[in-house]
């Protein structure tokens, strides 16, 4: 085994902002980028805590300061979206539209938590322009029902879609969805369960897995012991470190460190 | 940098062993137990098998001794007690079968309180022998709520109880730091999905670090979440190895776990 297997990762789950009903480590710019540091790592996709629990659309900017404030340390910004709602938001369309242009890196939605429907006739416009443009969309098991996520999944096959939270409890229905659709995948964010990673690679699933920590909702120390001391070899662990990111963000990775002269 | 090798060496006193009904676990034998403690430090897990405190007391408490046989040095067994099947033949199995190395409980399984009188005689050995007990707790249950357990720790004050899960969400954390100030017997164990880093600094600054015990909750739960939360955490050397391993074998001396190397109480 190699220690160098464990620097590089990219962090694919990381919420800036304070929570108000858990005493988790801090996630603002400057946690972040000690975060960052103490493990090697080489970029973070941040939201913003605002657009959870305050104001979905409008938290988008707090994340794209914080990606813009870091973005020599490779960290993006992954915005939140809603349905179109009058006074809210015109269209979705156009938000991806102005996403693309200030370099998000992906789109989550908390159907559950916002209080819609993820299929509705409506939300289809988001989808498409996110698999137009490379966007995957992240949400959390919490938030979606699994027969909803099997119809985005079946009706927008070129869109990735990133579980997370899967906690401890959700194997069975996890399996039936990797199994049926090949544009689903499940970062670390408490995929809890005893083994699962290890059964997933072991299916040739391994390129479904991302690295994530969580840091702002959950103790990143989850996901960082749960991956470096996996039974995993080097290349498995560098891959679900960083080489499925690299794949799934890959193209605004590049971008950015082609405004920066090459890095991150 | 994280590294792939563990530093430190690993007593895990929370751990169960099988399957479960409501969710499939992947690879829950002692074999792969083992095989996962191989890759982070852990010398000896203290297991309560799932049959036991899901089903059947008797047949999953064999479970567990079928592990420690199978592998010994590395796995230990605590004795599920149903406080609804037979608790007098447990205890007495347990009195007479020292691969048993303690007692684990949970009340809201079994949906009995901690304070009815059919734990009675649970409390009542442990205090007359010095065998620990582990059970559940969790924030605001009828059964095992934190607070309940200051009723019994009053009654049995040397009955060394261990609080796992620490009363499970933040709030039950609170609670349970509440209690073990006031009680010494009470002791404070880690796992739990809602366990943060910040949340044991809290336990070790306000109770000391040398109540607070490592445990995982696997295969519930793979060991390396828990033990992220330690590893990660901006303890002490000292603190860290009091959590991981130091704690637990100052605790476990009824019978001492596999590998004692006879830590003694100064």
């Amino acid at each position: 085994m190699s220690e160098d297997a464990t620097t590089g990762w990219f962090d694919a789950r990381i919420v800036t902002g304070a929570h108000p009903a858990a005493l988790v480590p801090k996630s603002d710019p400057a946690a972040i980028a000690v975060h960052l540091d103490t493990y090697g790592m080489s970029g973070a996709l941040v939201s913003s805590m605002a657009s959870w629990l305050h104001d979905p659309v409008g938290g988008n900017a707090e994340a794209s300061a914080v990606a813009h404030g870091l973005a020599d340390r490779g960290v993006l910004a992954c915005w939140t979206a809603v349905p179109p709602t009058p006074g809210e938001l015109h269209s979705l369309d156009a938000l991806v539209m102005q996403a693309v242009t200030e370099g998000v890196a992906a789109f989550r939605l908390y159907p559950r938590s916002h209080g819609y429907s993820p299929v509705d006739h409506a939300m289809d416009e988001l989808y498409a322009a996110l698999a137009t443009n490379g966007l995957p969309l992240c949400v959390d098991v919490t938030e979606i029902d699994w027969h909803h996520l099997d119809h985005l999944a079946t009706h927008f096959p070129t869109l990735p879609i990133i579980l997370s939270n899967l906690g401890y409890r959700q194997l069975r229905s996890l399996w039936a969805a990797v199994r049926d659709h090949e544009n689903l995948y499940v970062d670390l964010v408490d995929f809890a369960g005893h083994q699962a990673i290890e059964w997933l690679a072991a299916r040739g699933l391994a390129d479904r897995l991302l690295f994530a920590t969580g840091l702002g909702l959950r103790d990143p120390g989850e996901s960082i012991v749960r991956l470096a001391w996996s039974g995993l070899d080097d290349d498995t662990v560098a891959q679900i470190g960083a080489g499925t990111a690299d794949r799934l963000f890959g193209i605004r990775r590049t971008a950015m460190a082609d405004q920066l002269g090459g890095r991150p | 940098m994280i590294g792939r090798r563990p530093q430190r060496r690993v007593v895990d006193v929370h751990a169960h062993l099988g399957p479960y009904s409501l969710f499939y676990i992947a690879e829950p034998d002692a074999a792969a137990m083992v095989g996962v403690m191989d890759r982070t430090g852990t010398e000896v897990t203290v297991v309560a098998a799932n049959r036991a405190i899901q089903q059947d007391a008797h047949l999953g408490n064999s479970q567990a001794l079928a592990a420690v046989d199978a592998h010994p040095g590395r796995i230990a067994a605590y004795a599920v007690i149903n406080p609804w099947q037979d608790p007098v033949r447990e205890l007495e199995r347990l009195t007479h079968d020292d691969r048993f190395v303690g007692i684990k409980v949970h009340p809201t399984l079994h949906r009995y309180p901690v304070t009815g009188s059919r734990y009675a005689a649970v409390w009542a050995f442990a205090e007359e022998t010095g065998c620990p007990v582990l059970s559940h707790s969790e924030h605001q249950s009828a059964y095992d709520a934190p607070a309940l357990f200051e009723a019994v720790a009053a009654k049995y004050p040397r009955a060394s109880v261990i609080l796992g899960h620490a009363g499970i969400t933040a709030a039950g954390v609170d609670e349970s730091i509440a209690a073990a100030v006031r009680h010494e017997s009470l002791w404070l164990e880690v796992c739990g999905s809602q366990m943060t880093g910040p949340l044991i600094m809290e336990m070790i600054e306000r109770v000391g670090s040398q109540r607070v015990l490592f445990g995982s909750d696997f295969p519930f739960i793979d060991q390396r979440m828990s033990l992220g939360r330690v590893v990660c955490a901006p303890l002490t050397d000292g603190q860290r190895e009091d959590v991981l391993s130091g704690n637990a074998r100052r605790l476990f001396r009824w019978r001492p776990l596999p590998g004692d190397s006879g830590v003694s109480d100064d």
